[in-house]
């Protein structure tokens, strides 16, 4: 993970809420992973969280786009072993988007719980600054 | 996270991940919250939401901060909320085993307000006499106007809702809760119970009024048979009782019953009893130990005859005397004349295996019935008109146990020759399959080979089964003549 150190704000220990130093609460590295089976929705929700971000002025790093994966299920078409070998091809594709940013953890609660979208999984990760 | 370099554990996990699921028993699918789903030991106290009761951000009361509910007393309002739910106050938070019901989800019941009420069945009307008027008694019911007055104010209607007083709900709700115990009594009947409980008391009291009961009832019986004791006639005498008395008296007749009953000469017998009774005593008969035949009371055999007797006696004999002449004149005057034409014997022979299976001689053909001994061949070796070379011994020769020597001549070239090949087949195949496994194409022509010659057996069946049919038929027609008719060769 890339090293974002924000300069005029030394890392705290999560421990203690409220200790502030300058800025808010203790600052956090936290990447956002959107993942989603329909790019519609899911670069909606990135636009939206950008947006929110940068509206309450957090450092953040765009949506990264992860290369897409496709999963795929290829089937007999035929119930039964009878007649021509015809297959299906079935395909799964899922994208993934990863947004950086340096923020308290309340405010990307707010940030995340305010875009709602469905079939768009959100999972968030916590670090050290 | 700076990495520790070349050799070395782990990285050190100092993050925590969290991922945005929709809350266990939230009605809206978009109420999400965070759960973490990584085991490191890295901690961010600001963001899981443990509370399930009460996690929206923009709540106030999320202000408290993480709580855990299993440390420490559940705050007020979640007591309250238990509390009224019924669940016990014991600082376990119930409430987190709640479910709310989601109005998307089918679990909710409301009660519609558009229900129809089931359909009255068919052979009921249903009316509303809400409206009718029920006064006082007006002294005079008049049929008619009280059913003008019904009638004016019912109306039929189609459905009805099924009323459910509210003694019975309350009842049922009663049943549900409290009479857990005394289940039994409200299947009991009231005298039951009675009997039960008065059990519980004292048991005399109860065997006494019990008692009293059971005289109540059987006083009537207990009146009667006092009634017998006392006087031997209380029910009015009939015919049959006169009749028994007097067949009693008859049987059993001795000095002390004989006077009261021929004293009492006042039973009312029918007069045909009356007359018959007379008759039978009129008639005294003797009961000697002889047998007496009307013969001898008029040929005065007898000591002790009654001029009635001998009369009698004689009448008999000249009554039957009269019945034998008519019999023997009738007999004699009408004689029915019965001729039985009797078939021409000589000529038919019969015999019983004709007769018994009801066919005639041209289906039949009659012979010796033999015992079955020794079971003989069917068909004589010779042929009377055949012209064949009489061999003493005919040979069968393959799978159809057919004569050689019977065959025609051009038969016998191609039978040997099935024999050659088959044989020489079935000996290389087996030396190949000794060495190596089949192929596709040797398995192939074996079976075809196989195949082929079920085809020429089949032919060669079908042309013997067609020159063997005229065989058939001259062996029928010597059968016919020689052998038993319980044989079929055709």
């Amino acid at each position: 993970m890339a090293a974002a150190d924000v300069a005029y704000a030394p890392p705290m220990k999560s421990g203690k809420a409220g200790f502030e130093a300058g800025l808010m609460d203790p600052q956090h590295r936290i990447r956002i992973t959107l993942s989603s089976r329909s790019v519609k929705n899911l670069e909606k929700v990135c636009g939206d969280l950008v947006k929110g971000a940068k509206g309450k002025d957090l450092k953040i790093k765009g949506p990264i786009r992860m290369p897409t994966k496709v999963l795929h299920i290829t089937t007999r078409k035929s119930p039964c072993g009878e007649g021509t070998n015809t297959w299906d091809r079935f395909e799964m594709r899922i994208h993934k988007r990863v947004i950086d940013l340096i923020s308290t953890p309340d405010v990307v609660k707010q940030i995340t719980s305010i875009t709602i979208e469905p079939g768009v999984e959100v999972e968030v990760t916590i670090s050290d600054p | 996270m700076g990495g520790r370099g070349g050799g070395g554990g782990r990285k050190a996990r100092n993050f925590a991940t969290f991922r945005l699921f929709p809350r266990a028993g939230a009605a809206d699918p978009n109420d999400r919250v965070f759960v973490r789903v990584d085991n490191n030991d890295y901690t961010v106290p600001g963001f899981a939401d443990e509370d399930s009761f009460d996690p929206s951000l923009s709540d106030p009361s999320a202000g408290d901060g993480n709580f855990h509910s299993a440390s420490g007393p559940l705050p007020e309002h979640v007591r309250r909320e238990i509390l009224e739910l019924g669940l016990p106050d014991d600082g376990y938070n119930y409430l987190s085993h709640l479910r709310e019901l989601r109005p998307a989800a089918a679990s909710s019941f409301v009660p519609s307000s558009t229900a129809r009420p089931e359909p009255l069945p068919l052979d009921v009307k249903a009316y509303d006499a809400s409206r009718v008027r029920v006064g006082p008694s007006d002294g005079e019911l008049d049929e008619g106007k009280t059913m003008c007055k019904v009638a004016a104010k019912t109306a039929p209607v189609r459905r009805i809702e099924k009323a459910v007083d509210p003694d019975v709900v309350r009842l049922l709700d009663e049943s549900d809760v409290s009479h857990v115990g005394s289940e039994d009594e409200g299947l009991e009947e009231d005298f039951v119970i009675i009997a039960n409980r008065a059990e519980g008391e004292e048991l005399e009291e109860e065997d006494r009024e019990e008692m009293e009961e059971w005289n109540g009832v059987l006083s009537d019986v207990e009146e009667e048979f006092d009634f017998e004791e006392d006087e031997p006639k209380p029910r009015v005498r009939r015919l049959l009782d006169e009749q028994f008395d007097l067949l009693a008296l008859e049987e059993y007749g001795d000095s002390d019953d004989d006077d009261r009953v021929v004293k009492d000469g006042e039973y009312e017998l029918p007069s045909e009893a009356i007359d018959e009774l007379k008759l039978f005593q009129s008639q005294n008969v003797c009961v000697d130990e002889e047998y007496r035949t009307p013969a001898d009371f008029v040929r005065q055999k007898v000591d002790s005859s009654t001029t009635d007797e001998v009369d009698e006696s004689a009448r008999v004999i000249k009554k039957c005397a009269e019945y034998a002449e008519r019999y023997l004149n009738e007999t004699a005057e009408e004689e029915v004349v019965v001729l039985v034409s009797e078939s021409s014997d000589e000529s038919e022979v019969w015999d019983c295996e004709t007769i018994v299976s009801t066919f005639s001689n041209l289906d039949n053909h009659p012979g010796k019935i033999e015992t079955p001994g020794i079971p003989r061949k069917r068909l004589p070796r010779v042929f009377p008109g055949e012209t064949t070379t009489t061999n003493d011994i005919i040979k069968l020769h393959g799978k159809e146990k057919l004569p050689v020597e019977y065959l025609p001549q051009r038969r016998r070239n191609g039978e040997k020759e099935k024999k050659v090949k088959p044989v020489e087949a079935s000996v290389t195949d087996k030396f190949k399959k000794g060495a190596e496994k089949e192929t596709k194409e040797e398995k192939k022509a074996r079976k075809a080979a196989v195949k082929e010659e079920k085809k020429e057996a089949r032919k060669a069946k079908k042309e013997l089964k067609g020159l063997y049919k005229s065989e058939t038929q001259k062996a029928q027609k010597v059968a016919a003549v020689t052998g038993p008719s319980s044989i079929r060769l055709m």
